[in-house]
């Protein structure tokens, strides 16, 4: 492929990705309450959405939620991917089967089953009970990326660490990781992005003092979405953005 | 150090009781179901703090109270699901000494065939699930019953709801049977009759009917009378029809679920509601029909008026509310539903 | 040496024992539901019979999972045939760009997908911006059609699923090692040739867990089909949710949900056989 070619198609692609969200923001303005016709410009949306603390809260509370059970799940995630991958041991092959079935299982009977197995822990559900579901959830996309990226990988390497000495640990920490790194950055964000966007599950498995934000828009449904929620939307992203942002930019300055 | 870490926690401990004896209310509804301002003004007047958690679909509140069983104190399901609750014991009945107000309630609305005497459950709001049409185009302008949905130039701009209970009761009521049926021989029937209908469905929809019908995708549609009420003050040649053979009412009503620890607060929150200054302001803002009749006179006139919001007793008497049907008769009706959906 | 026993040891007995809790337990639970019964007011009266199993053979059933599966192996193949040039670029695009290159895909996603939907009718919809560039443009004189039509759902699944495409493609094209290209150009492959023989083979397990990321998720996504599809037609994630919620058949919907599983699970096995040779590549 040429360069131009290149960067045309990448262009089409976020065009592709991005168009949609063009079109929230501008609806975020829009001062109609339920058309989807323009009927002018309006900050009205944004006014109402500073003084929804409950919703502002809900947002809050997702994406909290996220940030945590992906980085929780990366960690599993990989942990478990390098143990199927890097050693053979009784069970292997079960853990690989039941990664699987996570994946196949439909969000509601994930939600249905787990919210049982709480129930029969008796944990009061909420914070906890919602990031053990969604760790679950998520666990199995980053330990198939991650697995992904480790077949094939030149087991030389490891050898060669192991000659000149090193220990399991110094070989995971030194050699294994750094490799796997940009499989686990992606499993981060699709575990993030699911978090973000998971409802049935939520509904599920947390209780009345943790509301997430995607309870709150389906629930909207039945009397129409609020342009509001365009509004949080689009300054979620913007906080979100700025937040990944800052934090490469401080990992970049501490090495 | 023990020492410390012990009066740390105990501490901790009565703090927490402290903040514990603050009056709580968990109100578990569909979101924006109860304006902020109304819940503002409850716990400005009480003290009592209210925290909503929101559910998408009846079904959906009705598996997590049953399997919880604890964790809210009042919830606001439908007919249907009234009578289900109340029958697998999952609702409170209500203290009526506790309910002051219950007399502001139209007669017309209590004491129903899916809650008799009221036992469980309190009228919220209430509705129609009808017939609207756009008049702009010719062949939806001369729809007037439900007979002239199965018309074949009909194909293609009809929308119905996604749900089973609904479509399966235009059947019914096309056959002027009940909306709540349980003859066997009776639904099926309606089943074959429908049948034919499906080749005209452009959608099914029960979430957000209106945004097909304001853009155009479709020209008639089953759907309730608050989309409605939206719908045609986004395009006025949007009229609501309610059918002769007779067509659906829903009633949402306010109920205690079977665990809730705060009952006072419960009650005076139902009791709170039941004001016609709030029942008003409720009614007003989210374009539903009040139970309320003492709020009636609170309205504006125009709203008083709006035939899609308050039709007139004649009109009424043909609509009927949806009952639960118990498991083996809903079996036929899904049956039913399966083949509709997947047998084109 | 035994320190690093200890390790492995210490790894994998937590690995197994948050599966067992979170994972095979509730999985357990479900198989356990579907040799039940659903005759009362309870949820799932214990039983074991293959009844629920049996329920599944009628042909109605046989449909819903037909055009699941013939949805979702389009949306799969669609996002493989779009996403790999994608992540081919994305991985050969200087570091420090890279990284904010891929943030850029992912950051669509973290708005709500009902809010996406939505905004995905605005854009499609007879009054919609499509229809009236198109007719601004002089290409079609009436408003096209494109709501509540299977191609609107295919961009809605499409608009849902790619990243999971991308991301393993990209983790995978990222780490391709550039001297297998410049080793088979240098001994005359044609560019189709080195795509091929080399490239696809070496990124094989990347395509591999973008497939599975995609295909399986389309099989349960229903908000897509329901909204933009006009829910017409019913699909496995449909089914199996009504199952669970509209109908209280639980057993019912828990044999669907193993069912699916079951079949999902023999199509992949017969993949890994035909290609032990990939999936063999460990180091111990």
């Amino acid at each position: 492929m040429s360069r131009s070619l290149k960067i045309a198609y990448a262009t089409l692609v976020y065009l592709f990705l991005y168009l949609p969200l063009v079109v929230m923001v501008v609806y975020s303005f829009n001062a109609s309450r339920f058309s989807m016709q323009w009927k002018g410009f309006t900050l009205h949306w944004y006014d109402t959405l500073i003084h929804d603390a409950s919703l502002i809260q809900a947002a809050l509370h997702s994406l909290a939620i996220a940030a945590v059970s992906a980085t929780v799940a990366c960690f599993i995630g990989t942990v478990t991917a390098l143990a199927i991958h890097r050693w053979r041991f009784v069970g292997r092959k079960v853990i690989h089967a039941v990664l699987f079935v996570m994946m196949m299982s439909p969000d509601i009977v994930i939600g249905i089953s787990l919210l049982v197995l709480f129930m029969t822990l008796s944990l009061p559900l909420g914070f906890w009970t919602l990031l053990m579901a969604h760790v679950t959830l998520c666990v199995p996309f980053v330990a198939i990326t991650v697995h992904g990226r480790l077949q094939g990988f030149d087991p030389h390497v490891v050898e060669a660490a192991r000659d000149l000495g090193a220990g399991e640990y110094e070989v995971w920490r030194h050699i294994v990781l750094p490799m796997t790194m940009p499989a686990v950055l992606a499993g981060w964000f699709m575990s993030f992005t699911l978090s973000l966007d998971d409802v049935i599950i939520a509904f599920f498995t947390t209780g009345p003092t943790f509301e997430v934000l995607p309870l709150r828009i389906y629930s909207m449904v039945r009397l129409g979405l609020k342009p509001e929620i365009n509004a949080l939307c689009a300054a979620m992203i913007l906080i979100t953005a700025v937040a990944v942002v800052t934090t490469q930019g401080l990992l970049k300055e501490r090495k | 150090m023990k020492k410390i870490l012990f009066s740390l926690l105990l501490l901790l401990l009565v703090a927490g009781n402290a903040w514990a004896a603050k009056k709580n209310l968990y109100v578990y509804c569909w979101s924006e179901y109860i304006p902020e301002a109304v819940i503002a003004q409850f716990t400005a007047k009480t003290g009592i703090k209210v925290t909503l958690s929101t559910y998408d679909s009846n079904e959906a509140m009705y598996a997590k109270v049953k399997m919880t069983g604890q964790g809210y104190d009042l919830i606001v399901p439908s007919t249907d699901f009234v009578s289900r609750m109340g029958k697998e014991g999952l609702l409170l009945p209500l203290d009526k000494k506790q309910l002051t107000r219950l007399g502001n309630l139209s007669p017309k609305l209590m004491n129903q065939a899916f809650d008799p005497g009221n036992t469980y459950s309190v009228p919220y709001m209430w509705g129609s699930t009808a017939m609207a049409v756009n008049s702009a185009d010719p062949v939806a302008a001369g729809v007037t019953s439900l007979a002239d949905l199965w018309k074949p130039e009909v194909k293609g701009k009809l929308l119905l709801p996604n749900d089973m209970r609904s479509v399966i009761g235009l059947g019914l009521k096309r056959l002027g049977r009940s909306w709540n049926e349980t003859d066997p021989a009776q639904i099926q029937k309606a089943c074959e009759l429908l049948r034919p209908l499906m080749a005209n469905v452009r959608v099914f929809d029960s979430d957000s009917p209106k945004q097909a019908l304001i853009n155009n995708e479709v020209s008639a549609a089953i759907l309730w009378n608050g989309e409605a009420y939206i719908a045609s003050g986004e395009n006025p040649k949007i009229r609501y029809i309610y059918p002769p053979e007779g067509f659906g009412l829903w009633l949402d009503s306010l109920c205690i679920p079977k665990g809730a620890k705060n009952l006072a607060e419960a009650h005076a929150f139902i009791d709170f509601l039941l004001q016609p200054k709030m029942a008003a302001a409720i009614s007003e803002e989210m374009g539903y029909s009040s139970p309320n009749l003492k709020a009636m006179e609170l309205l504006p006139a125009e709203v008083r008026a709006n035939a899609i919001v308050y039709p007139d007793e004649a009109t009424l008497a043909r609509g009927e509310f949806e009952v639960d049907l118990g498991r083996e008769t809903e079996r036929i009706y899904e049956k039913c539903w399966t083949t509709l959906k997947t047998g084109r | 040496m035994k320190d690093s026993r200890f390790f492995r040891r210490v790894v994998v007995t937590a690995i197994l024992a948050w599966m067992v809790l979170f994972a095979f337990g509730p999985n357990l639970l479900v198989l356990l539901a579907s040799f039940g019964h659903s005759r009362g007011a309870a949820f799932v009266e214990p039983g074991l019979s293959l009844h629920n199993y049996l329920r599944l053979l009628e042909p109605a059933y046989g449909r819903i999972l037909l055009s699941s599966l013939w949805l979702a192996g389009g949306v799969t193949i669609i996002c493989l045939v779009c996403g790999y040039p994608f992540a081919a670029i994305l991985a050969r695009t200087r570091p420090p760009w890279r990284n904010w290159l891929l943030l850029l895909v992912v950051i669509p996603f973290w708005t709500n997908s009902l809010v996406r939907t939505y905004a995905m009718i605005a854009i499609l919809n007879a009054n919609g911006i499509a229809n009236r560039l198109l007719l601004a443009a002089g290409l079609i004189q009436a408003p096209l059609p494109m709501m509540y039509s299977d191609g609107a759902v295919l961009v809605g699944l499409i608009y849902a699923l790619l990243p999971f495409m991308v991301l393993p493609l990209y983790a995978a094209l990222e780490r391709l090692d550039q001297r297998f290209v410049e080793a088979a150009r240098d001994l005359g492959a044609t560019p189709v040739k080195t795509f091929v023989r080399i490239i696809v083979p070496l990124t094989m397990p990347g395509i591999v867990s973008g497939c599975m990321l995609v295909f399986l998720p389309a099989l349960g996504m229903f908000y897509v089909t329901d909204v933009l599809g006009g829910a017409k037609g019913m699909l496995l994630g449909n089914f199996i949710r009504d199952q669970f919620l509209t109908s209280r058949d639980w057993p019912f919907g828990s044999a669907a949900s193993v069912a699916m599983t079951v079949v999902m699970g023999f199509m992949l096995l017969l993949y890994w056989k035909s290609n032990t040779r990939l999936s063999r590549r460990e180091w111990t």
